[in-house]
């Protein structure tokens, strides 16, 4: 389980990053490696350069950003855990980067990574799904925006072109009170299946990921007077989801993460 | 009173001598055997399940940068099993044909691995892939076809019954079946398979460094299949980094390392990564049992009637196939720790087209508790009476000694109640089944499981090897200081320190003047290696009889400088003394000193020096541990997740020669039965492809997974050297039954019994559904 | 025939002592630090970030040297197992570890010691809750864990006594 050769260069700046992008067709971007390099340990995965952005501080900033945050690309997910801006101001992001591998894996892994990466169990990846978040790409031909729903094509795909960079992910402050639950079989492990959900008035969504090609986020026009209510109401959204078939046992499970998640709501947790 | 009489570290927690230098990255384990010019091998693995191979093109491969040289089987015409005690054998290098995916068929020598690696890319292989064979079922009826076409699919059969059976089973007020499977498993050592190989230019001999068990086996092995002199082959293994009985089989890659160091007289080393490893390394289990239970009223077991099927994979693994040792064990322990009077067993191990079956500690083991327990369990659940009341009423009692039980296996005396009955009060077993009741009426499920057990340990004939015996050389070297040495293969169990305490309770030295060596054929005498819980019952016995052998030797010694009888003198702390007036004595260092160098002092009749080799062969063809395993489980129903809330242990090893190695080893022994019973599985595609082949597919338990346990120990002596029974199984012998037994406790109210292992989150969903 | 690999020339931080050598950019830390520096208390046991026995602290924090490229350390302060050892003896964790029986084999025992310390150093109030929390990422086949969760315990409190 050894990588293929590849030509490695380390950039100084964004600039030279998507220079190099540019310049080599066969180039990828290394951030934090915990999805990449077992891909390409597997050989997987076989880039014929590395451009390693580990150095570029400018990407590793936290903002406030307009009534939400500005995360750069490089943020680190320990970091996530336990910057005291997004422990005010977004806990709910917290809380999901908290599930995020083992503390080896979130000392390295970065937000920009697990986004590019597109996993459809990934905690980050549901989450911007789930407060629609925007993520900012740069290329040598200039910067797009785009909203998670526009980024996520499915099942480990993007809309990232291979010539472009994740440079920052912007994550409005959300509307209402939020829950997150998920379903692992260990602790750290991706989740079988998880469930964001949020609350303003009677009314509010739930994202599920961990089932299907890509989280996905359902509005909820009423939560419900009671628990039998709210599964039923939960258990007929559940069946929007086209699942394999090998997944199907995961609908009901699903279901039971969103009303975990609620319940902390409910519980002010 | 001598000293050997009143041992003093024989069952003392004496901290291991072995763990500086594992706990300062000091110790040299496979991968860091590094010589200069050494060369790296990688392996191209076949993609298929069953395939003809048509042609390959290595041309490629030869010509890239860095490789030194490229072999296929005509590079390695060997065999395993090449002595036909099974009709077919394994090539080292697939020869003509692939039988499993990852299979190796292409062997890439380079400067490096990583340039091994790339050079494996480039081998081109044509295949003509075959209908392969992957359902037990299936290829017991030699279909969709046979794997190897010159012999049937069923490679070993074996019928056994007791006298009286069909009546006794017919006459039965209640029977029930059941079908019991415990899925493909393997031991994922932490450390990966690996060996190295280079010739000694002075002596011209092969020294070959391997990760085994069994490092006399694996010499003579070498020796036998490259048709090597056994003298000029040297194995040594380094630390080895967990084995778990899957080390203790001669592999293709083994003898492939070798045979290339003598071929390109080249330093050759090969280190498994973890894919190959999956891909590779014996898998375990693989059992389906047919299993039908004739019981009386009251919660009697009368009969059991089982058909025993394993998937042996597509080679019997050399030297010692798994899937006979699932099925032939566990017929003759399948009534465990009960008094069953009839049983009958038909055994059918198969060829498939995937990997062959070896050893994972305790082979047959957790399927035979599984099934054990699995049907008091049902037997209770049907008459509608409390699991430990039937357990109690079928237990083998302590006046039916000497028992053998009804598949002829002579048991140990032990604690079979007595485990029971301290288990059930450890877990608070009434307080249990009150919080139970309540919790459910709350929505949640808490079940308790029980599993009583028995360890056949010490086997004359197990994976290690085939003697039964083992062997201890012991030398007292001039400074007084002791060298010992013994033909085991240990794997972290700890065996320089317990073979040490034995030692030094029998030589009267200090445990610290004591240095045991291990695992180097050149110090160590021929011995059985590591496996079947043999080490601490044999392998401590033959250190007991040398010990035993030196110390009469150091008596007559010192009974003749001290000029007293050898009845009087007593032996510790270095000193031979004169009892009861010890300003008449001598120091051990005096002695040898004496033995060595003062060769007219030495006593009549006695030889020069301070050395000697004993073996030890117990009377007994096996010694039965035994005891009980309670855990408590929390099912969520609502996700499938099962946690293993609290565990308690009672054991019975018969003496403890260290009460605390004993204790790790059942804790890692219940964290690999949680494994075993949640997660751990490995699994085939329709096509033979194995997609579990990485450690985030093949899911091993971590430390949140796995509770604290509590332990208490029994010791009931075996009538062998030292009243030592073997240990190293007896956990993940029991504790899948145990956690198993409790899921079905736990969905008791929705009627769900367990049957296959591992339980996963989907098969709960179902249950409860 | 040697490989014509193109070598980057890098100085690499390992417990104090800066290198200097060449690297091949595809050689992972772990093997730049085993076969290169002949650092090799570091373990590999599965080269993608699951196991945890390849356990290395970068400027003081826990990650995987299997999924790290060796080139990639310049820069950075690596420590491995040998650098947390004491010139003579062991270290209070360490002999913990030896005085509650928290290895057996030994492979996984560098990274577990590795990951704890670093724990230790953050929260020396850790309770087995957090420490198991921390330790999850660190697979140990022989020893259930429970006797290293016993040793980690313990070094904690003989930390808050001194």
């Amino acid at each position: 389980m050894k990588p293929a050769a590849f030509e490695y260069i380390q950039a100084a700046s964004v600039e030279e990053a998507i220079q190099a992008l540019a310049d080599h067709p066969q180039a990828k971007i290394l951030a934090g490696g915990q999805s990449l390099v077992p891909l390409m340990n597997f050989r997987l995965n076989r880039p014929g350069m590395l451009v390693d952005v580990n150095n570029i501080d400018d990407l590793a900033t936290i903002a406030v950003k307009d009534a939400g945050l500005a995360i750069g690309s490089l943020v680190r997910h320990q970091r996530l855990v336990e910057d005291a801006l997004i422990g005010d101001r977004l806990p709910i992001l917290a809380q999901a980067a908290s599930h995020i591998g083992h503390w080896a894996i979130r000392n390295r892994g970065t937000i920009g990574g697990s986004l590019a990466h597109a996993d459809p169990a990934a905690e980050l990846v549901a989450l911007m799904i789930a407060l629609n978040g925007t993520l900012v790409v740069r290329s040598h031909r200039g910067v797009r925006r785009l909203t998670a729903d526009e980024f996520f094509l499915g099942y480990f795909t993007t809309a990232l072109e291979p010539t472009e960079i994740i440079v920052q992910c912007e994550i409005p402050a959300p509307t209402g009170r939020m829950g997150f639950s998920e379903v692992v079989r260990r602790p750290g492990d991706f989740a079988l299946a998880g469930a964001i959900v949020a609350q303003s008035g009677a009314a509010g969504w739930v994202t599920w990921f961990g089932l299907g090609s890509r989280p996905e986020r359902f509005s909820v026009s009423h939560w419900g007077q009671d628990d039998g209510e709210r599964h039923a109401m939960l258990g007929e959204l559940a069946t929007r989801m086209m699942l394999a078939e090998d997944e199907e046992y995961k609908r009901d499970i699903a279901v039971n993460a969103a009303m975990r998640a609620y319940r902390q709501i409910k519980e002010g947790k | 009173m001598d000293q050997a009489m009143r041992p003093q570290m024989m069952g003392a927690r004496v901290s291991r001598v072995e763990d500086p230098r594992l706990l300062s990255g000091q110790a040299r384990y496979l991968d860091d055997v590094d010589v200069p010019g050494m060369l790296e091998v990688a392996f191209v693995r076949s993609p298929h399940a069953a395939a003809e191979i048509v042609a390959m093109r290595l041309d490629k491969a030869r010509q890239h940068p860095g490789v030194f040289a490229v072999m296929t089987y005509d590079d390695c015409p060997v065999m395993l099993w090449d002595r036909a005690e099974y009709d077919i054998g394994q090539p080292c290098l697939a020869h003509g044909e692939v039988t499993y995916v990852g299979q190796a068929v292409v062997a890439i020598i380079a400067e490096n691995r990583y340039v091994a690696e790339d050079a494996a890319e480039l081998v081109e292989i044509e295949y003509r892939p075959r209908t392969p064979v992957l359902d037990m079922r299936e290829a017991i009826l030699e279909r969709p076809r046979r794997v190897h076409a010159e012999t049937s699919n069923v490679f070993f059969h074996e019928e056994y019954a007791t006298e009286g059976f069909s009546e006794a089973f017919d006459r039965a007020p209640h029977r029930l079946s059941a079908t019991f499977r415990t899925n493909r498993q393997t031991a994922v050592s932490l450390e990966a398979r690996g060996t190295a190989a280079m010739i000694d230019a002075a002596s011209g001999r092969l020294t070959v460094y391997a990760s085994t068990q069994s490092p006399h086996r694996m010499r003579e092995d070498i020796s036998n299949l490259l048709d090597i002199p056994e003298q000029l082959v040297r194995v040594i293994v380094p630390e080895v980094g967990g084995g778990f009985g899957m080390k203790a089989n001669c592999y293709p890659e083994d003898i492939v390392v070798a045979k290339a160091a003598l071929a390109y007289r080249k330093p050759v080393k090969w280190v498994s990564d973890r894919t190959e490893s999956l891909l590779s390394d014996v898998h375990g289990r693989d059992d389906i049992h047919d299993v039908e239970v004739a019981f009386a009223d009251d919660g009697k077991i009368i009969a059991i009637r089982d058909h025993l099927m394993a998937d042996g994979g597509a080679y019997p693994a050399y030297p010692f196939s798994g899937a006979v040792g699932e099925t032939s064990l566990a017929a003759r322990v399948l009534t465990g720790p009960y008094d069953i009077a009839h049983l009958a067993t038909v055994i059918d191990c198969t060829y498939s087209n995937k990997v062959p079956l070896g050893a994972y500690r305790g082979v047959w083991g957790p399927i035979a508790s599984f099934i054990q327990e699995g049907l008091v369990e049902r037997v209770a659940r049907y008459l509608s009476l409390d699991p430990a009341q039937v357990r109690r009423r079928n237990m083998i009692r302590p006046d039916q000694f000497p028992y053998r039980n009804a598949a002829g296996m002579p048991y140990d005396e032990g604690s079979y109640l007595a485990s029971l009955e301290d288990a059930l009060k450890l877990i608070d077993y009434d307080g249990f089944r009150r919080r139970q009741q309540e919790l459910r009426t709350q929505g949640r499920y808490l079940g308790l499981g029980i599993s009583a057990f028995v360890e056949p340990t010490a086997m004359a004939s197990s994976e290690a090897g085939s003697v039964g015996y083992e062997s201890c050389t012991i030398r007292i070297e001039p400074s007084g200081r002791v060298t010992a040495a013994l033909g085991l293969g240990p794997t972290g169990q700890g065996h320089e320190t317990t073979m040490a305490q034995i030692l030094a309770d029998q030589l009267g030295v200090r445990f610290e003047d004591i240095v045991v060596l291990h695992g180097d054929t050149d110090s160590a005498p021929y011995g059985g290696g590591t496996g079947g819980s043999r080490s601490g019952p044999i392998g401590g016995g033959a250190a007991l009889v040398a010990g035993r052998q030196m110390r009469q030797r150091l008596i007559k010694y010192a009974a003749h400088l001290l000029e007293a009888g050898e009845d009087d003198i007593e032996l510790g702390h270095g000193e031979a003394w004169v009892a009861g007036v010890p300003d008449r004595s001598i120091s051990i260092r005096t002695i040898a000193q004496t033995a060595y160098t003062d060769v007219k002092k030495i006593p009549p009749g006695l030889p020069i020096g301070l050395e000697l080799t004993e073996r030890y062969l117990p009377k007994r063809p096996v010694s039965f541990s035994n005891g009980t395993h309670i855990a408590e489980v929390e099912v969520d129903i609502q996700t499938g997740i099962v946690r293993v809330t609290r565990y308690v242990v009672v054991n019975d090893c018969g003496r403890l020669i260290n009460p605390t190695i004993v204790e790790g080893q059942i804790h890692g022994g219940v964290a690999q039965g949680i494994g075993a019973t949640l997660f751990e599985a490995l699994h085939y595609d329709r096509d033979g492809q194995l997609t579990t082949t990485s450690l985030m597919d093949y899911l091993l338990p971590e430390s949140t997974d796995v509770p604290r346990m509590v332990i208490k120990h029994i010791e009931t002596p075996s009538s062998g050297e030292g009243g030592i029974k073997g240990m190293g199984e007896g956990s993940l012998i029991a504790s899948p039954a145990a956690v198993a037994n409790a899921i079905s406790d736990a969905l008791a109210p929705f009627g769900a019994m367990v049957d296959t292992l591992p339980v996963t989150p989907a098969m709960i969903r179902a249950m409860v559904s | 025939m040697p490989t014509e690999e193109a070598r980057t020339a890098i100085e690499l931080n390992v417990n104090g002592i800066t290198h200097r050598l060449d690297v091949s950019p595809r050689w992972s830390l772990a093997d730049v630090l085993r076969h290169q520096l002949g650092l090799t208390g570091t373990h590999v046991g599965c080269e993608q970030g699951v196991c945890g026995a390849c356990t290395v602290w970068l400027d003081g924090l826990p990650v995987r040297s299997c999924l790290m490229f060796g080139v990639q350390a310049q820069g950075h302060q690596v420590t491995t197992v040998e650098g947390i050892t004491p010139s003579t003896g062991l270290s209070p964790l360490q002999t913990a570890f030896q005085e509650h029986h928290a290895l057996q084999c030994g492979f996984c025992t560098p990274g577990m010691l590795l990951t704890a310390q670093a724990l230790l150093d953050r929260n020396p109030k850790a309770e087995e809750g957090e420490i198991r929390a921390a330790l999850s990422g660190n697979l140990c086949r022989c020893t259930g864990y429970q006797f290293i969760v016993d040793a980690v315990l313990a070094a904690r409190d003989a930390g808050r006594d001194a």
